[in-house]
């Protein structure tokens, strides 16, 4: 049971246990028996606070003193400090990377202060192995309001208004789906949680369910009710065990309480959800191809056109296919109304962005932040800058299928449209920022050769130009680039776009074609001078390659 | 049977509701490339050469779209025919091009497709050779496949499915690495051959023809 009063807070995410999250737990618990402290102090077990660079963490409540890269010999002295007089573990608070001045509660720390944690607001905060933690920050309170107060046509209304636009990629507006999917006829209908997050160092949609996986549920079931489904399926990659784990757990404690089976919170509406493990094919995370994965066919998209997902869905039926973050909205909006969403983010990306910001930024970790902050302010401000004093040279966002944007853009907000514009996309918020020593041409190759190997191989340009163009870009790497080469990279990236059957094949030319259009003279470097201006292609860069 | 009225290439043509728009232009003397197309089975939509170009400028496969009434379609056309283009010389860079030694030369629809663009291999754009030759899948008692020549247009594994009912080859593998494969339990195969004589380019060949 929840008790405010005194908490040791140790994450048990995904990266905090590979470090050793696991033992600081029981050791921690065990210690704090030993001082007598058990009845006045939790030692509780919460998800990912988003700083995975810094773990293992450790967080003290009520003061909110934020313990950083916390060892097992630490755990003696953390205790203590809770005795009464005791004080805090100076040595582990977080220090400013510039200043190196100690930075002692997680309020302050600018990694932090900066967001808008508003899909992660519990994670990290509460046990998400135990619902009541969960019941005692208002989960599930937009489920009871949803089916006691409100009609499906009202939520519907209500998800509309707030400008939801679906958070696994596409940006569809979501409350259209909704309306969709409840007006496509037939009596079965289902709702499915796209978890089959695949993009290469993304872990937001993981990272949620680890962290606060009844929110996922909450929301699922509020959309099974709207739209008059009666089964949901929450694809999720069976690469994560532990979010599987937690999920399950959460079902079968929503189930004890009433919030799934039959006849939920005595409303009549009956509701279920069952976990569906994806095989970790990158491609299985599109639409049509998922619902074959879940039917047990090959994952194949199926090509346009053809009746969306909301009409002819699993098994035929009309379905419900959004993201987790999508999901996790839904309960905030209902509680909220649309009008308390629609004012975060900008005229046509409402809402929040979470991000997985990596590479080569001083901060590391899962962000939150309103739609419409500039790349500068990520990177700068909660990123804290490019470590060791380098200079920036690109980002990249939306996964392997996104475009590096440069320096020149680093004042552009970041929300749907302006993103496409600079020839990148949201996607599904990976964001990988790059320095002065990384080479355009072989980031190019690293991301063209993850998704020519996860193309499913069904459609010509994606199967074949993919492949291509990845010879080109490897040619050019090792010295063998021909002048000709840069305008055959670009008519072949705009044929595999305009051509392919999928959105995989559509964007997997992206990061060829955005290095090219703002780097256009590194690519010239390789191919005239045999250079590699960042000194990473070693054909390059060594002597005889310089001669 | 209600009737449409459309434009393809200028034309006006009446088409019959619910036919697709590669079907109307085939009946009415247009061609329009296709490799995994058969009037048999269902549009699969995978070679994408049957792209074209409705009202403003957006390429959509026309086997899989159905007439509407007032549609303009541009079968021909600069945005059409650069990926057009594009997307059969990818195909010929991947296969095996020693068209003399093969059975299927003169009745491969690949050939089709080259002779109607005007595309020789002399004169195409600089890509790259397939590398590596791919063993051939002999373990069919009837006939054999040639990876090095399948264009992976799939019309033999929905004949298997749909026509014969006994689905004994589909694909396997990802990406680049994806081919035709037979599955162990090939007593399934019922040599009906029919996969064999759909296929249009030399990737299926009958062992008694070797």
């Amino acid at each position: 049971m929840v008790n405010r009063q005194r908490m040791i807070l140790v994450c048990q995410g995904t990266g905090c246990i590979s470090g050793g999250a696991e033992q600081l737990l029981s050791s921690l618990k065990r210690e704090v028996a030993k001082l007598n402290l058990g009845e006045s102090i939790e030692v509780k077990r919460t998800g990912c606070h988003g700083f995975c660079q810094r773990g293992p963490l450790v967080v003290t409540e009520p003061e909110g003193f934020f313990y950083s890269k916390v060892k097992p010999d630490d755990i003696t002295e953390i205790a203590r400090s809770q005795l009464p007089g005791g004080k805090p573990v100076e040595r582990l608070f977080y220090r400013d990377p510039i200043t190196d001045m100690p930075i002692p509660y997680y309020r302050d720390i600018p990694f932090y202060s900066r967001q808008q944690r508003t899909v992660l607001r519990n994670c990290g905060n509460i046990d998400p192995e135990d619902i009541e933690d969960c019941l005692a920050v208002d989960g599930y309170q937009g489920l009871r309001k949803a089916l006691h107060e409100m009609t499906p046509e009202q939520i519907i209304r209500e998800v509309k208004q707030s400008g939801l636009r679906g958070l696994g990629g596409a940006g569809f507006p979501a409350g259209r789906k909704w309306e969709a999917c409840r007006r496509a006829p037939g009596d079965e209908k289902y709702v499915i949680c796209n978890a089959d997050e695949g993009d290469p160092g993304a872990f937001q949609d993981r990272s949620i369910m680890e962290g606060d996986p009844h929110s996922v549920l909450e929301g699922m079931i509020t959309a099974g009710y709207a739209i008059g489904a009666k089964q949901g399926f929450i694809y999720v990659r069976a690469e994560y065990p532990l979010a599987v784990k937690r999920l399950r757990v959460a079902i079968s404690q929503a189930r004890n309480k009433g919030f799934l089976g039959r006849n939920i919170l005595g409303s009549g509406f009956d509701f279920d959800i069952e976990i569906f493990q994806g095989a970790g094919a990158f491609v299985c995370g599109e639409s049509t191809a998922l619902v074959l994965s879940i039917e047990g066919k090959r994952g194949m998209p199926k090509p346009l056109p053809r009746p969306r997902t909301a009409e002819v869905g699993l098994w035929g039926k009309p379905t419900l296919l959004n993201n987790v973050k999508t999901f996790c909205n839904i309960p905030l909006i209902i509680i909220h109304g649309s009008e308390w969403f629609a004012a975060k983010g900008t005229e046509r990306s409402k809402g929040t962005a979470v991000f997985s910001l990596t590479g080569k930024v001083v901060n590391n970790g899962l962000i939150e932040v309103p739609m419409g902050i500039t790349l500068r302010e990520i990177i700068y401000d909660i990123g804290g800058g490019i470590p060791g004093g380098k200079a920036f040279k690109a980002v990249q966002t939306g996964g392997p299928s996104g475009g590096c944007v440069p320096a020149s853009l680093l004042d552009m907000p970041v929300d749907f449209d302006s993103l496409t514009a600079a020839g990148s996309m949201m996607g599904s918020g990976g964001m990988v920022v790059m320095d002065e020593d990384t080479c355009m041409v072989d980031i190019a190759r690293y991301f063209l050769n993850f998704t020519r190997r996860e193309s499913c191989g069904q459609c010509v340009p994606c199967r074949v130009g993919t492949k291509q163009m990845f010879d080109i870009l490897d040619d050019i790497t090792q010295g063998q680039g021909r002048l000709e080469d840069i305008d055959l990279l670009l008519e072949l990236g705009e044929a595999v776009a305009r051509s392919s059957l999928c959105a995989l094949g559509q964007t997997a030319p992206n990061p060829v074609l955005t290095t090219i259009r703002y780097f256009r003279h590194e690519y010239e470097a390789h191919i005239h001078e045999k250079k590699c201006p960042a000194g990473i292609c070693q054909a390059l860069s060594s002597p005889q390659g310089l001669n | 049977m209600e009737k449409i009225a459309l434009t393809i290439d200028g034309l006006n043509i009446v088409a019959d509701k619910g036919m697709t728009v590669l079907e109307t232009a085939l009946r009415n003397g247009i061609y329009i490339p296709h490799l995994c197309y058969h009037p048999d089975l269902k549009p699969s939509g995978v070679c994408r050469l049957c792209l074209v170009e409705v009202g403003d400028e957006q390429l959509v496969t026309s086997c899989r779209m159905k007439v509407e009434q007032g549609m303009v379609i541009k079968t021909k056309s600069p945005e059409v025919d650069k990926v057009r283009r594009a997307i059969v010389e990818l195909l010929i860079a991947d296969h095996h091009t020693d068209c003399r030694n093969c059975p299927s030369s003169g009745q491969c629809e690949l050939q089709r497709i080259m002779a109607s663009l005007h595309i020789s291999v002399k004169r195409m754009r600089p890509l790259k050779w397939a590398r590596e030759e791919l063993p051939r899948d002999t373990s069919n008692p009837f006939f054999d496949y040639d990876p090095n020549k399948c264009v992976l247009c799939g019309i033999c594994v929905q004949t298997c499915e749909v026509v014969q009912g006994t689905s004994s080859l589909y694909f396997v593998g990802r990406g680049y690495g994806t081919k035709v494969a037979f599955f162990a339990n090939k007593s399934r195969c019922e040599s009906c051959r029919q996969c064999v004589a759909r296929c249009p380019v030399g990737a299926l060949i009958p062992k008694t023809v070797r």
